[in-house]
């Protein structure tokens, strides 16, 4: 088991180095509230329990990535950003095999989750780049939940099962500690033969709550851990340049309808490419209670008009007219736009790309004056650049790929993340969706029923009336 | 009625023909504007799924590959040259707007030569589908109903002319191209029988049915229906038969739409496979007891034009689904029901029946507006209820239609038992 425990402070920031003392239970030292903590934890897959291995078995790679709602700062390196929620990444084992990641998922999610254990109940994006040649076949996304509730999974129905005192017990409660991390990452896969966890924990809150510290320790005496502390300099590295965050509106003006547009404001003075050959994306997760028209996003007036580019890739459910509960599965949808950028970035101009959706209708077992919450992702908004000839990637220890979105680029692509506003608290909408709610069935029903037997007797009787009325006056008027 | 017959005036064919083609043509030229200008697409959605799966058939791939496009394979060949792009784009819609015209014309003749009707009037009444704004804005927004009109009111003159073939492969193919057309087959068997038995009569002699003309009407339309099938099936397989058939039998839209069901539908779906038996598997009952039995079986000897109007105002009302292109569907048989119509002679009725239709729709209307634009949940009681009102008013006005086509049918065994009704 290793593990590597890496400061992370804003940059700019100085460090006195005599200020930094050893302790039993890690590094201490000044401004340490204001760093966020990156933890990566590798065990190799004989020391997990048996159940898990069983589980690992199915997988090629694995890949869970859990994006809190919060908006927390992040600091250079580990600046990758995913849409809030839970995602999922794999290959299995054989192509196209079962597995039982969708078991796996029901546990924690609840049974409403869309998939069912066919690999084909996943959706499979695209993949458009050889350098990620290598990228996960199958993505799954569950829209927005607490990394609390994962933590509470994790402690009552794993870590209660392990025994007391043993490495396991230490570390699952370490994971179930996670609920105030702003990511945590599980990654899998058959060649490293190991199970890597990596938890990036914000600086002190927004409202000025540290959070609970959980000691720097060996988990077993011939574990190896590394810890450092980590302030960027300021460097000459593009992404410096960036970035003034952005603001994201779901339903814009106060009336929600069926269908929503989500909108990104962005200060205009902070769209400065990085370089020269970036192009501004937004990568966008959906549940299947929304959905993206693909071919009213294939006109390129409408698409200018939404300050948008293009569609560049669309995966997972797309039909145009099921309600929500006729798809089972998939999860629902990914999306790659490329957004425009304004011609004039020296203005104080607000920059706003609208994305059209759709709503499906929702069975909700929850309503509120027949209106039921959703909650909303907001996608990430990044830039993608080209890299210049003959640069080497050179491996970055922080560096984060299988995000769902790498297989849609060039081969040589740098993705720069431009964080969101720093103002806002959650990276989630919530949106009132109107539905018809259940409890109605009786009275329409036979109020339905009353109607067309009163239409249908109306017209039979027209119909079989013998030389009425009508008819003879009809004959008269000739 | 006037025997002297009075001048055509503005109703000349030479002046309503040469205004119905300028019309949809500066509709066409204006929806290309807009369309090249304004987000917002004078197109109807569609069109771009027809020419989307022409695309598709262009790259010789099936035009089943466009999800949602739920036609004939034959619609997407027709729209074949929308691909060479250019003006071209607009073909299809050309196409459509000529198959307008040409049923305006068709609609002329009948009432000429059928009807009997002078000029002036037979201008007059093919006007209603000729100059209807409804009519020309469809078409050139790109929807196929006016490629169907043509193939229905065609049916109807070969019905009219006794051509019991031409009716037959008529009938068929309108039935290959888009489904609701196979109430007619119901209508035209009873108009290809003796004119001067009853049903009755004929219902007790079940032998005696059989006819010479009926055998082709059957054969023909049966005939013709399985060779576009089969052909069709033999290009694309099993994704023609589930998008262009079975899909309308297992449909799961509950978008809100005019039919009466829509709301309870919309809940039985919602319960999903709790609830055991389900009243609204029956509402094909009323629907088919009315458009395929009773209307065409009363109603068909008498007056074959006014019949299909019955047929589809039936068949749409009673539907589980209904939006506003299927009211098209009877539109184009209003100039035949109208000249002896109740509504027409009675103008207080007329302009009743006017005014409740088109209020219903318009209620209707304002609630789906709420629901769509506002986010409000208008399905119950809102849509419901207002389709309720919007589906009794129909309803009434269909009671009107059969009762105007019984008293004709008085009329004329009374006045003309001959066979042909030129002279009228």
């Amino acid at each position: 088991m290793r593990q590597r425990i890496t400061h992370l402070l804003p940059q700019g920031t100085s460090i006195d180095p005599s200020a930094i003392k050893v302790t039993d239970d890690g590094l201490d030292f000044d401004d340490v509230e204001l760093a966020a903590e990156e933890r990566r934890i590798t065990i190799g897959l004989k020391q997990l329990p048996e159940e898990i291995q069983a589980f690992l078995e199915d997988f090629h790679e694995l890949h869970i990535r859990i994006a809190s709602v919060l908006n927390h700062p992040t600091f250079s390196p580990a600046v990758s950003r995913l849409p809030p929620g839970l995602h999922a990444f794999f290959t299995p084992r054989a192509a196209n095999a079962d597995t039982g990641l969708c078991d796996g998922l029901k546990k924690i999610l609840g049974e409403s989750v869309k998939c069912s254990n066919s690999s084909e109940s996943f959706v499979k994006p695209p993949i458009l780049s050889e350098r990620f040649a290598a990228s996960s076949t199958y993505q799954f996304y569950h829209s927005p939940l607490d990394l609390a509730v994962v933590s509470e999974v994790l402690k009552t129905g794993v870590c209660a099962k392990l025994d007391e005192d043993s490495t396991l017990r230490t570390l699952c409660e370490t994971l179930a500690e996670t609920s105030s991390a702003t990511q945590v990452d599980y990654d899998f896969d058959v060649i490293s033969h190991a199970v890597t966890v990596t938890i990036l924990w914000p600086p002190v809150d927004r409202k000025g709550i540290s959070r609970s510290r959980i000691a720097a320790k060996k988990l077993e005496p011939e574990d190896r851990l590394e810890v450092g502390i980590l302030s960027p300099e300021k460097a000459d590295e593009p992404e410096e340049l960036s970035m003034g965050g952005y603001l994201t509106v779901l339903g814009e003006d106060e009336r929600p309808s069926l269908h929503p547009k989500l909108t990104l404001s962005l200060p205009a003075s902070t769209l400065q490419p990085p370089k020269q050959s970036c192009a501004l994306h937004a990568y966008w997760t959906l549940p299947t209670a929304l959905f993206i028209d693909p071919y009213q996003l294939s006109d390129p007036l409408f698409l200018a008009s939404q300050n948008l580019l293009a569609l560049r890739s669309l995966a997972g459910a797309q039909d145009l007219e099921a309600p929500d509960w006729a798809i089972p599965y998939p999860w629902g949808s990914a999306a790659l736009f490329e957004l425009a950028t304004p011609s004039n970035t020296t203005s104080d101009e607000i920059w706003t790309i609208t994305i059209p959706t759709h709503l499906r209708y929702l069975n909700s077992t929850l309503a509120i004056n027949s209106q039921t919450p959703l909650a909303i992702p907001w996608p990430t908004v990044f830039w993608a650049c080209e890299a210049e000839e003959g640069l080497k990637f050179a491996t970055n220890p922080f560096d984060r790929v299988d995000l769902g979105f790498e297989g849609l680029f060039g081969p040589r692509t740098m993705f720069y993340h431009v964080p969101a506003d720093e103002k806002v608290d959650k990276l989630v909408e919530l949106l009132w969706v109107p539905v018809l709610e259940r409890g109605s069935e009786g009275w329409v029903g036979v109020g339905t029923l009353l109607a067309v037997l009163v239409g249908f007797a109306w017209v039979c009787w027209r119909l079989v009336r013998g030389g009425g009325g009508k008819g003879v006056e009809g004959k008269k008027e000739r | 009625m006037t025997t002297t017959t009075p001048s055509p005036g503005p109703w000349h064919p030479l002046i309503i023909f040469p205004f119905a083609i300028a019309l949809r043509a500066i509709l066409l030229i204006y929806g290309r504007w807009q369309d090249t200008h304004s987000p917002f697409k004078y197109t109807d959605i569609d069109y771009l799924v027809f020419t989307d799966a022409a695309r598709f058939v262009s790259q010789y791939r099936s035009p089943y590959d466009r999800a949602t496009y739920r036609y004939t394979p034959l619609l997407a060949w027709i729209l074949y040259p929308t691909t060479w792009g250019g003006w071209w784009f607009e073909f299809g819609k050309g196409v459509f707007a000529v198959g307008d015209v040409v049923t305006g014309a068709m609609i002329w003749w009948i009432l000429r030569r059928h009807f009997g009707m002078d000029v002036r009037r037979a201008g007059q009444f093919a006007s209603i589908w000729l100059l209807n704004p409804m009519v020309a804005n469809i078409s050139t927004r790109g929807s196929s109903e006016g490629l169907l009109a043509v193939l229905v009111v065609a049916l109807l003159w070969a019905g009219l002319e006794r051509r019991a073939g031409v009716a037959g492969a008529l009938l068929g193919f309108g039935v290959h191209f888009k489904i609701y057309p196979f109430v007619y087959a119901a209508g035209f068997w009873w108009w290809f029988g003796e004119r001067r038995r009853s049903v009755v009569e004929e219902l007790n002699d079940v032998l005696g049915m059989v006819t010479r003309e009926r055998g082709k009407l059957v054969g023909a339309s049966a005939g013709t229906f399985m060779v576009f099938n089969v052909g069709m099936w033999y290009c694309y397989g099993m994704p023609f038969v589930e998008h262009s058939y079975t899909y309308h039998l297992t449909r799961i839209d509950h978008r809100h739409n005019f039919s009466v069901y829509n709301t309870m539908l919309h809940l039985s779906s919602l319960a999903g496979g709790e609830g055991g038996f389900k009243v609204e598997s029956l509402a094909f009952i009323p629907q088919l007891f009315l458009s395929v039995l009773a209307i065409p079986a009363l109603l068909a000897k008498t007056d074959l034009a006014s019949t299909m109007l019955a047929q589809t105002f039936a068949f749409v009302t009673f539907n589980k689904v209904c939006t506003s292109q299927y009211f098209l569907w009877y539109m184009v048989f209003l100039p035949f029901y109208l000249p002896f119509s109740t509504l027409l002679k009675k103008p207080r009725t007329g302009i009743t029946a006017l005014v409740l239709w088109v209020a219903g729709q318009a209620l209707w209307l304002q609630q789906g507006y709420e629901l769509e634009f506002n986010g409000q949940s208008t399905f119950v009681p809102g849509l419901w209820f207002t389709s309720v009102v919007f589906f009794l008013v129909n309803c009434w006005i269909l009671g009107i239609v059969v009762d105007d086509v019984k008293s004709r049918g008085r009329d004329v065994v009374a006045d003309h038992p001959a066979e042909s009704k030129k002279d009228r």
